[in-house]
């Protein structure tokens, strides 16, 4: 089941796109899918795409992923490392009947020779994550926040899809809500509001006419600027 | 493949403003938008307010728990000029209710907490399609108030109207 909580970063999609519930849009996730690194004897991670209904990869059932509005995608990204604290034991055991510190080539080889011997055992740590993709609006809700997955998120939907997924924020969001085209021209050069010019002046404040004096006289300067600058072009 | 538009960190101060104005939207004339299309949205504000700095080197604030937006705290803040960052919210629509943590500056939402379960839901797909509709829904409606704030933010008039009045409310006593 869907979960009913948690924090979602949301994407728009850029580019051409398969249609959401066809065969090429299957056979592209599919292309991309998580292949398992349970058995490989170096530390590595994979990153690639299961559905809702199957974690390991190797299904993509169209059904799987329709949720009516949207499609349920979801990622798994497994990562394998060599326990540290095995590597700790294993050095200590060496120094102790050695008699003295291991040198860097006793350590490098060491630990080349404990990842062949416990790699093939360890098993990768798993992370699950959902997105969302509304086809009609564009959109892919990520649910996951941390930057590297966010970066992996957009590398596997590029390789995926060859398309692009660009990261909403207060600026990308401005500029894809419907706003007018006047609106939006002024968009490239809005500043923030100066609801207090100098932080000094903060113990000073009086009242709201000195808030407002902040912004009016701000713009007010700019206008005698731009005046004063018009002037000079001209003479 | 891009990594953004570039204007993330340029208009990050949008975001924060678009929360400050939430707060005096809901304050001063409560807390029912219109949206257009004859939807409506209202707004809460819950147990959590986070000012922005005015600079690199300030104390930021953060004011957990209770009523943060009748704090003695948040009105100093407001005061001093200070923008939201973050805030807990409360946002309806009809007899949907979500809770959610919005980051100004980058317009997402955290903790999310969607509406409860339809209880005609019958089976888990019916229940996940509902789930899924409710966080797209959140989403678009959180797009939509965006709107509305920037259909005034970005008026040629703004700071002699809108903002002076905005300005008043930031300066009084609450």
């Amino acid at each position: 089941m869907f979960r009913r909580s948690g924090s979602f970063v949301a994407f728009h999609v850029e580019g051409r796109m398969p249609a959401p519930r066809s065969a090429d849009f299957a056979g592209a996730m599919a292309s991309q899918r998580f292949r398992s690194i349970e058995d490989a004897a170096s530390e590595e991670a994979s990153v690639g795409w299961v559905t809702p209904g199957d974690p390991t990869g190797d299904t993509f059932e169209l059904e799987d992923l329709d949720l009516d509005r949207a499609l349920w995608l979801r990622i798994r990204i497994d990562r394998k490392r060599l326990p540290a604290v095995w590597l700790r034991i294993r050095r200590g055991q060496a120094e102790r009947s050695a008699g003295r510190k291991l040198s860097a080539a006793e350590r490098r080889e060491l630990k080349d020779a404990l990842m062949d011997e416990l790699l093939p055992r360890v098993l990768p740590a798993v992370q699950l994550v959902d997105v969302l993709y509304d086809p009609e609006q564009r959109l892919a809700l990520l649910f996951g926040t941390a930057t590297g997955l966010r970066d992996e998120f957009r590398k596997l939907w590029f390789r995926t899809f060859a398309s692009d997924v660009v990261e909403s924020d207060a600026g990308s969001l401005a500029r894809r809500v419907g706003l007018d085209a006047a609106a939006e021209r002024y968009l490239d050069e809005v500043s923030p509001v100066p609801w207090l010019r100098d932080r000094r002046a903060a113990a000073a404040v009086r009242g709201p006419r000195r808030m407002v004096a902040a912004g009016a006289a701000a713009a007010a300067d700019d206008d005698e600027s731009a005046e004063r600058t018009a002037e000079e072009a001209q003479a | 493949m891009s990594g953004g538009t570039g204007d993330g960190a340029s208009h990050a101060f949008l975001g924060e403003e678009f929360l400050t104005w939430l707060w005096f939207r809901t304050e001063t004339e409560g807390g029912e938008f219109e949206l257009g299309a004859g939807r409506v949205a209202a707004v809460s504000f819950d147990d959590l307010l986070e000012f922005a700095p005015l600079d690199d080197d300030e104390t930021e604030h953060t004011l957990r728990k209770g009523m943060p937006t009748r704090s003695v705290e948040a009105r100093a803040a407001l005061r001093t000029g200070h923008r939201l960052r973050r805030a807990r919210l409360v946002v309806a629509h009809g007899q949907l209710v979500w809770q959610l943590v919005l980051d100004g500056a980058s317009m997402q939402p955290r903790s999310v907490r969607l509406p409860e379960d339809d209880e005609e839901a019958e089976s888990m797909e019916e229940r996940s399609r509902e789930r899924a509709a409710n966080f797209l829904l959140l989403n678009e409606l959180l797009g939509l108030l965006y709107r509305e704030f920037l259909r005034i933010r970005l008026r040629p008039d703004y700071l002699g109207s809108d903002a002076e009045r905005q300005a008043r409310w930031m300066a009084s006593e609450g």
